[in-house]
């Protein structure tokens, strides 16, 4: 996938003072909220729904119909379920592995942007040498190495090698930060450094947690459905991946058995996209210099602006209401 | 209201008028906009400036005297916008109105060459991956089309040469000059092209001392040079004005309440604005630097003398 | 900082990297409990598809070869030394072939999909983005959406669905492989000319998501920069739209150089799961295969290869970089 692997935008902007002052969430942001919480749902929905993902309710590849909406897999499994269990068990380990990547980042960002010195130099380095080699070759080889893959170890798998992106763009913000003020002041009262870290320093860096956050849930997932469709996922559990995993081994695509191996690609696309899109919004929220305003308000004041222009011009309109009547006092002397 | 849309004639020195006017400001209102409703930054301003005069420009922060500076040197761009006001210099009258982007286009040949702009902070007025000749160059075709990069180089080194700053500057990029040296290089920039009037937004805000002293010292003889031939000086700093400007407005909340020369409205302020303002400035008194000077040498201050030991 | 500092410090770390990747490459194999050559001879041989004999000369040949009967930090060496002479060793499932003669095979495929896909994608991501700041208004909504959209999308799910589009339902293109049945691969124009069709769709599913992942990024820069200083001031001076953006993409591009650099890992990552959706013959098809018979000298000799090519570009980027950016090419000569 090409997600970028880092927030889509220039990691040194400043951070804002008081990032909750001024929320402006755009269509955007509710556009990828409803995508995220409608994927959420499908995941949950497989505790409610009636048939189970490991039942044998048809043959291979019996097309959508008769009580199936989405026709039977390879195994003869109702593909809606098999896609619903997927989806909850795809979440799991984004969030899991998401969290772990995020928890590492954040600190280890934190760290080195903060304290700076020759241990910052230490830890960007070895972030770098972890960010140069690529992740999914790190996650191949350790999941080889293991006997047996379950949903936590391969989140735990994907969560110690994805954090390296994060801690980069959080000790930007953090050796900005650590420069200001106040931070000093907190530092002469005595404060030690864990606390400064976490009372001063942690608020500032919250929106790029947060957004860092979304991007390694969506990373995760994609992670884990990439080692599945290469034979690497969890044994013995449906997950997205390795619907699409078995959806090819069994040729469903040249078969054109479409509904095996649609439902999760969908799925998998709405997950990455959606989630981009929610941290590309709070990026707008959090950044204005991102910000594009609102095209129909802008309309109508540019509107409202001419109009009062061309009445100035034309010399109707009097001074505005306030302005001070009395001619400005010039000094004995007069102007030139 | 005529709309002046020819570009004005290239400055050529020795056609000035040492006395007498050199512009007039009618009516400017400016307002911010972007949200339900517009705020008013300049509620109605106008002012004159003369030939060779430095004009003092003073406020608060939030007064509005930064946006007037920026309406005047035509560079409002959304979300400021100018909702009228007009400049006459050199028989020409433009208008400063500016709602569109056409609005700010049209602008673009009075923008360097007929008003001229000393922004605030230089340190990132100049792009990272651009040498200072480059820019040099840009700034003079976008007003002489045609000029080659020799001829544009040859008249910044003559300019350079003159307010003795090293010509070597031309090769460097923005991040192999001091602070001091990135705003004294804009401000040659800024007036490469002769500008009639300089409207000069903090440059000492962001200096030290000596630097400070540097850059006014520039101002000053640029004007004696007639490079240009009127300063805007907005500036919250009082006593730079007082000691630099001819002629000093006091801005409030969008409007000028007060405009006089300089000496007088120091020593005489009349609207109770401008009294509140100079008092909040501490000029110490000789009396005051007295005391000073003995509590640094240790001793108490010498207690005022009493009327009984007067006698 | 200047250029030879520069190209010194990111040497160096690049090595650092090169010694951890090689390191790992061969330590997670091998962290595999018990004897791993026992456990993968004994699946071949469950297999039915090795005698006894070959499975005694499997099993000598791997001892021989690697020294497992001596310590590790001695295998290493070995490891190494075989390493730099070129010999990747001997394939297990596909014995006696060697690995070398393997990879050579499946190689060229993927080079040959990869590195245009990358060159093009970037030069026209880039172009599409720019475009799109400096346009602004519908123009540029639409773009960063589905450039958004598309540059979200796992590079094999945008390959399932053209696969399934164009291929399957509208059969323009053929339905997998490399080249038609019965043809065998050589420099000959015929053949080459039959392969020219399925390529297209390979090809198509990278360059069509880096170009979207170029052009958000590329977005995002310009728009920051418009925002800047240096453009209110050239403004300021009169100075023409054209010039001045001109300095926005000098600027903008810089950051744009750097993310090439992981964008390129991302790639040749999703790459090998694309081969996989169109039974394509290259460097993943073969991982895939290793990967589900255990060949262990193949998963590692690709391992190997991708890490060193991705390392190797990203250090390539690195340093031209360096030349580019004005502030590490000129010294800081200190004017006062």
């Amino acid at each position: 996938m090409s997600t970028p692997n880092a927030p889509v935008t220039d990691e040194k902007s400043a951070p804002r003072s008081n990032p909750f002052r001024s929320f402006n969430f755009s269509t955007r942001f509710w556009v990828s909220l409803v995508i995220v919480v409608a994927v959420v749902v499908l995941g949950l929905a497989g505790f409610l729904y009636p048939t189970g993902s490991g039942e044998k309710v048809g043959s291979l590849y019996d097309a959508p119909g008769g009580g199936l909406p989405l026709g039977t897999d390879n195994f003869g499994h109702d593909v809606l379920a098999v896609l619903m269990a997927g989806t909850r068990t795809s979440l799991i380990i984004g969030l899991v592995a998401g969290t772990i990547a995020t928890a590492i980042g954040v600190a280890v960002g934190l760290v080195a942007g903060f304290v700076g010195g020759w241990l910052e130099e230490v830890l960007m380095g070895i972030t770098n040498v972890v960010l140069a080699i690529p992740s999914i070759i790190v996650l191949i080889l350790i999941s080889i190495s293991l006997p047996q893959s379950s949903i936590w170890s391969l989140a735990v798998v994907i969560g110690i090698t994805a954090w390296p992106w994060t801690a980069r763009a959080v000790r930007a913000q953090a050796s900005s930060v650590a420069t200001r003020e106040h931070i000093d002041v907190a530092r002469l009262s005595g404060a030690r450094l864990p606390s400064i870290l976490l009372v001063d320093v942690l608020p500032y860096i919250l929106s790029y947690a947060v957004m860092a956050f979304v991007l390694q849930v969506s990373g995760a997932i994609l992670a884990e459905s990439a080692l599945s469709m290469l034979g690497l996922g969890p044994s013995g559990t449906d997950s997205l991946g390795t619907q699409l995993h078995w959806a090819l081994a069994f040729q469903a695509v040249a078969t054109g058995a479409w509904w095996a191996f649609l439902p999760p690609t969908i799925v998998l696309t709405l997950v990455s996209f959606g989630f981009l899109l929610l941290q590309a919004s709070l990026d707008e929220v959090f950044n204005p210099r991102l910000r594009r305003g609102k095209k129909k308000q802008m309309k109508q004041a540019a509107a409202r602006r001419a109009k009062e222009a061309a009445a100035l011009a034309a010399g109707e309109q009097a001074p505005a209401a306030g302005a001070d009547p009395r001619p400005v006092p010039t000094s004995a002397g007069g102007a030139a | 209201m005529s709309h002046a849309t020819t570009p004005p004639a290239p400055a050529s020195a020795g056609t000035k008028d040492r006395s007498g006017l050199l512009a007039r400001v009618t009516d400017v209102r400016s307002v911010y906009g972007g949200g339900e409703q517009d705020f008013t930054a300049v509620d109605g301003v106008s002012l004159e400036l003369g030939e060779g005069e430095i004009l003092g420009l003073a406020g608060e922060s939030g007064c509005g005297k930064t946006t007037l500076g920026n309406t005047l040197a035509m560079i409002a761009a959304p979300p400021l916008y100018v909702l009228s006001g007009t400049l006459e210099i050199d028989d020409e009258v433009i208008d400063l109105s500016t709602l569109s982007p056409a609005d700010v286009k049209r602008h673009r040949p009075y923008r360097g060459s007929t008003v001229s702009m000393l922004p605030q902070g230089a340190m990132n007025a100049i792009s990272p991956t651009v040498r200072i000749r480059s820019l040099v160059h840009d700034v003079m075709r976008a007003h002489r089309t045609g000029v080659s990069k020799d001829e544009a180089l040859d008249r910044a080194r003559d300019r350079l040469k003159m307010l003795e700053m090293p010509v070597r500057v031309l090769d460097s990029y923005a991040h192999q000059l001091s602070g001091g040296m990135k705003q004294r290089v804009i401000t040659v920039i800024s007036t490469l092209l002769d500008p009639r009037l300089l409207i000069a937004d903090e440059p000492t805000s962001a200096l030290d001392v000596s630097s400070q002293r540097m850059l006014v010292e520039m101002l000053l003889a640029m004007v004696e040079q007639r490079i240009m031939s009127g300063v805007v000086f907005v500036t919250h700093d009082l006593p730079v004005l007082s000691q630099v400007s001819d002629k000093l407005a006091i801005m409030n909340a969008g409007s000028i309440v007060e405009m006089g020369p300089t000496r007088q409205l120091v020593e005489d302020p009349q609207h109770p604005y401008t009294k509140k303002l100079l008092s909040s400035v501490l000029d110490p008194t000789a009396e005051t630097r007295e005391r000073g000077r003995d509590r640094a040498r240790g001793g108490a201050p010498a207690p005022a003398p009493s009327t009984e030991e007067a006698r | 900082m200047n250029l030879g500092r520069y190209i010194l410090q990111k040497t160096g770390w690049y090595l650092v990297a090169l010694v951890a990747a090689v390191g790992l490459n061969f330590l997670l194999p091998r962290l595999v409990p018990g004897n791993p050559v026992d456990v993968i001879v004994s699946n071949l041989t469950r297999g039915g598809s090795i005698t006894g004999e070959q499975q005694q000369q499997i099993y000598e040949t791997y001892v021989a070869e690697f020294g497992l009967d001596k310590p590790l930090w001695e295998q290493f060496f070995t490891y190494l030394g075989k390493v730099f002479t070129g010999d990747l060793g001997t394939s297990f499932a596909n014995y006696p072939a060697s690995v070398n003669d393997l990879v050579g095979q499946a190689l060229p495929w993927s080079v040959a999909v990869q590195l245009p896909a990358i060159l093009i994608g970037w030069v026209l991501g880039n172009l599409v983005g720019a475009i799109a700041a400096f346009r602004g208004g519908n123009w540029d909504r639409s773009v960063f959406t589905s450039s958004l959209f598309l540059s979200s999308m796992p590079y094999y799910c945008l390959s399932i669905l053209l696969l399934y589009v164009l291929a399957v339902v509208a059969g323009v293109f053929p339905v997998g492989g490399a080249y038609s049945l019965g043809l065998t691969p050589e420099l000959s124009a015929e053949f080459l000319w039959d392969a020219v069709s399925y390529y297209w769709l390979p090809f198509l599913s990278l360059v069509i998501v880096f170009i979207g992942g170029q052009a958000v990024g590329m977005r995002s820069m310009a728009i920051y920069e418009l925002g800047g200083d240096y453009v209110n001031y050239a403004r300021a001076m009169g100075i023409r739209d054209n010039t001045i953006t001109k300095y926005i993409f000098r600027n903008a591009m810089l950051p744009q150089i750097t993310g090439l650099a992981l964008s390129i890992g991302t790639l040749v990552g999703g790459a090998l799961i694309t081969e996989l959706v169109f039974n394509y013959p290259g460097v993943g098809t073969l991982l895939f295969n290793a990967i589900s018979q255990n060949d262990y000298p193949v998963i590692q000799a690709i391992t190997l290869i991708i890490t060193v090519a991705v390392l190797l570009a990203n250090f390539a980027v690195e340093i031209v970089y360096g030349f580019v950016d004005p502030r590490i090419r000129a010294a800081k000569s200190g004017e006062k």
